[in-house]
Parts: structure tokens; C-alpha cells; sequence
């Protein structure tokens, strides 16, 4: 009989003989009780259906991982097996880890797509509209990647008016879901330098394996493409390769140059038709403005337009006659003047003195008075006589009876 | 007559979109409703198309695509 050893002691013996033994392992087994730790390390439990065994990868292994595990996956592991001495346990400690066949994600992705159709995550009422002319368009791809090149040499040809803001992620391998959801969350927060928010975002990433592009098929990618505010475009894989991200986005392109192609005018396009608009704004205005001119012309030649025209002719040709007839009116009259006139100045000229002192009258005056009289005169009056053809004084002498006039 | 939308657009900083659907607008309009314009109003638009296409037109002309890169954790 061996003397008792302590538990420490049996442990150690333990754990030597297993880790000895059991330094390699490659198991096949279904996740359960997956817990991934906020230090980064798998926590979980693989199983059949008659047995179990616990299991762990420390973050600097599962960082290599192509794609999140998740509980009833298939898996096959490569690891070591593990004692930890102070609860007795053993559990394996993973390096490297696999899905035990396409199938498996195959699997895993129709249970996610599943699961988020009948949240209604794929419902076309949740389709956000793409604006016709995007300005500022953020894309998430990797800043090394062919995806990024292509989606750039079509957007430099077809509508380079748009502003691209580059969210450098990871985009592909474990880390890349973080990375590609934290992306989405920044790109909804973006303000331009003129505090204008982008107008959609584009996930970007060239073809590759199902592994490679499994990263689109994770639920926290599809749930931060749900939750954007901005329009999502998922561009992933080349051509037949659909990912969960596809169904959640609002628009899903078969390559990165294709979703170019697809939320972005053509500029050539576009200058034709402003050629279009430009023969547009000048037919539609050019043939109004001449309608109105014919119509126009037409109501100036028109006959009843014309009329006031007529009727104020006749007018004239009245006010004419009237006119005349005024103005022979007064002529006669003024030439009937005229005469009564002229035989007037006849008579006066014959009533007045002139053309009897023509005749040999004279005028005698005394102190410009008309001496009509003998009386008037007595001897050594100074008078005056008018002749027709000028006056002289003279002096009168008085012999008797009659009077002799001294010049 | 008027409506809300129908501002015509004088800034200079518009966009290519924004010059591009409201010469659409007038285009539309002119089509649909010249007759109830005055000859005035006519001529407003018409200027204002112009002034439209001369804008669409050279934003286009001088397009140059731009790309700014915005730094993430990833580049840490």
C-alpha cells in the first residue's frame, strides 16, 4: 500500500501524463455554450451526442480565424489538451479551428438568414431610396484592396463629381466584422468640412472563398447595416457569391464596380441631355414667341381691329369739310367787310376837307379855331389858312366892310 | 400660379443635383402650363434655364474626383 499523496501532487501526475499524452489532438465536434470573452479568448464547449469536452483559443490564436464560431457549428479543431490543476479539470486548448465542411457555414448562413428574414431585416418597406446625384458617398473597404481600385477607376469615368471618404476596415479574417460595423457606425456620424452627413455608403470587397467573405455574413455586420441611417450599398464578391449583408442592404451590387455603375450617373449621359434640355428650353419658349407674334399680326390686320381705324377716318374727312365750310363762311364775310369798307373810306375821303381844298378851299383858323364867320375877325387878328398842300399865317386888315388879309 | 417650390435659385454655390432638377422643373413646367404664363414669366424661366445649363454644364466639365481618406482604428 503506497502512503496517500496530496491532491496537488495527484494533479501534477495527472496533468503531466495528459498534456504528455495529449499534446496534439484533432477533434470533430459541434460548438455549444460559446462565450467569446471581453479579453478576446473563445470560451466553449465541444460535444457529440454522447460526449462533451470544454475548450478554449486565447485571442492571439482566433484572431486568425476567418469567421466568428458560433454554437451548433461544426467544427474540426487542432489543439493541445490542458489540466488546470486548481478545479481538476482538462479542457483543450485550441490553435487552430475549422468548419468541419462548406456545408457547415453553408449551415450556419441560411440559419442567420433565417433568423433575421423573420425579424423582417430583408422587408422592402426598410429599402432606403438612393439619391440620383450622390455628393459625398463614404466606402468601407480595405485601403490595399483590388475593390477599392475598381470602384475608383469607374467612378473617376462615369460621375466624378462625387467626393469619396475612404473607411480603411479589415475585410476579411476575424476582426473584420468588428471592424466593418464600427465603420458603418463612424460613416453615419461623419460630417463633411461643410457639416454636410454623407449620402450612402458602400461596402466594398473583391470575390473570394465563402471563408473569406464570411465576415458579410455575421450578424453584427447585417444588424449595423440595418441600424445605418444612410443608405447601404453592399458590394461584396464577385458576381454569384451573396451574403447576408446583400439581403439586409438597401442595394446590392455584384462587384464594387458595378455598385458604381449602379448608384452613380453617367456624365456622358448626362451632358447629352442637357444637350436635350438646352433645344428643349429654347423650342418650347422660341415656338410660344412665335404663336404670339402670328397672333399678333393677325389681330393688327385683322378687319374689326381695323374698324376703329375706319370709323375714325371718317371722322377726319367730316371735321375736314366742317373746316371748310367754316373758313368759306368767313371769307365771304370778310370780303363783304372789305367792301362795305373800302366804300366807307370812299365817302369819308369825299365828306372830308382834303379834296375841297383841292378844289381851291382854304381853311382859316384863329387860335386853331375854324373861322366859319366875317364876325369872327376883326382887324390885326393873326390867323392861319390851311391850304390842301400846307398852312401859312397871315394878319387881317380891316378896311370897312370887307377884310384884307396881310401874309 | 405659385407654389412653394417654384423659388427660382440664385446662389451660386448650388448643387449639381439641386441646378439639374430644378432646370427639369422648369422644363416641366414650361411644357405643361405655357399657356397659362405671361410673356414675362416666360422669359424668366427661359433666362433662368440658361443660367441652369450654364451651371450643370461646367460642373460637369470640371468635375475632379476627390477622395478623402478618414482614419479608422484600422489604421492603428
Amino acid at each position: 500500500m503506497q502512503e496517500p499523496v496530496t491532491i496537488s501532487e495527484f494533479t501534477r501526475e495527472v496533468k503531466l501524463h495528459f498534456e504528455a499524452k495529449f499534446n496534439f489532438v484533432n477533434v470533430i465536434g459541434e460548438i455549444s455554450n460559446f462565450k467569446h470573452h471581453s479579453s478576446g479568448h473563445f470560451y466553449f464547449t465541444l460535444k457529440d451526442d454522447k460526449a462533451q469536452v470544454s475548450a478554449n483559443m486565447w485571442s492571439s490564436k482566433n484572431q486568425l480565424l476567418r469567421f466568428t464560431p458560433s454554437n451548433g457549428m461544426k467544427v474540426i479543431v487542432k489543439g493541445r489538451v490542458t489540466v488546470y490543476e486548481s478545479k481538476g479539470t482538462y479542457q483543450i486548448d485550441v490553435f487552430e479551428m475549422q468548419p468541419a465542411g462548406e456545408g457547415e457555414l453553408q449551415v450556419a448562413f441560411e440559419k442567420l438568414k433565417q433568423k433575421l428574414f423573420a425579424e423582417g431585416m430583408f422587408d422592402v418597406i426598410h429599402k432606403k431610396p438612393l439619391p440620383d446625384f450622390p455628393e459625398r458617398v463614404g466606402i468601407i473597404t480595405s485601403e490595399t484592396g483590388a475593390a477599392l481600385q475598381d470602384f475608383i477607376r469607374v467612378t473617376n469615368k462615369r460621375y466624378p463629381l462625387v467626393k469619396l471618404y475612404l473607411f480603411n476596415a479589415s475585410m476579411q479574417g476575424r476582426g473584420a466584422a468588428q471592424s466593418i460595423s464600427s465603420s458603418i457606425k463612424k460613416a453615419n456620424k461623419f460630417f463633411a468640412s461643410d457639416q454636410s452627413s454623407l449620402d450612402l455608403i458602400i461596402l466594398a470587397r473583391g470575390g473570394g472563398s465563402i471563408e473569406d467573405l464570411w465576415c458579410f455574413n455575421e450578424e453584427i455586420v447585417a444588424r449595423e447595416i440595418f441600424r445605418s441611417g444612410l443608405p447601404v450599398v453592399s458590394a461584396v464578391g464577385h458576381e454569384i457569391d451573396f451574403t447576408i449583408s446583400d439581403f439586409v442592404a438597401d442595394l446590392r451590387a455584384p462587384t464594387p464596380s458595378a455598385a458604381a455603375e449602379m448608384i452613380f450617373p453617367d456624365i456622358l449621359e448626362l451632358k447629352k441631355r442637357l444637350n436635350v434640355y438646352a433645344e428643349d428650353l429654347k423650342g418650347i419658349t422660341g415656338e410660344k414667341f412665335n404663336r404670339v407674334k402670328k397672333i399678333l399680326n393677325n389681330i393688327s390686320t385683322n378687319y374689326y381691329f381695323n374698324k376703329p381705324m375706319d370709323i375714325l377716318n371718317e371722322y377726319k374727312l367730316r371735321i375736314d369739310d366742317i373746316d371748310k365750310g367754316i373758313s368759306d363762311c368767313l371769307k365771304s364775310k370778310l370780303l363783304k367787310l372789305k367792301a362795305r369798307l373800302d366804300s366807307n373810306e370812299k365817302l369819308l375821303n369825299s365828306l372830308g376837307p382834303e379834296m375841297v381844298l383841292k378844289r381851291g378851299y382854304t381853311i382859316i383858323t384863329k387860335k386853331d379855331k375854324i373861322i366859319n364867320s366875317k364876325k369872327l375877325l376883326k382887324d390885326r387878328d393873326k390867323v392861319g389858312i390851311t391850304f390842301f398842300d400846307g398852312d401859312v399865317e397871315a394878319v387881317i386888315k380891316d378896311e370897312g366892310t370887307n377884310y384884307k388879309i396881310d401874309f | 400660379m405659385k407654389n412653394k417650390k417654384d423659388t427660382a435659385v440664385n446662389e451660386e454655390n448650388i448643387s449639381f443635383e439641386r441646378s439639374f432638377k430644378r432646370l427639369e422643373e422648369i422644363l416641366v413646367k414650361l411644357e405643361n402650363d405655357i399657356e397659362d404664363y405671361s410673356l414675362e414669366e416666360i422669359i424668366k424661366h427661359y433666362q433662368e434655364g440658361l443660367k441652369l445649363l450654364k451651371i450643370c454644364r461646367s460642373k460637369l466639365s470640371e468635375a475632379e474626383l476627390v477622395i478623402e481618406k478618414i482614419s479608422t482604428e484600422q489604421d492603428n
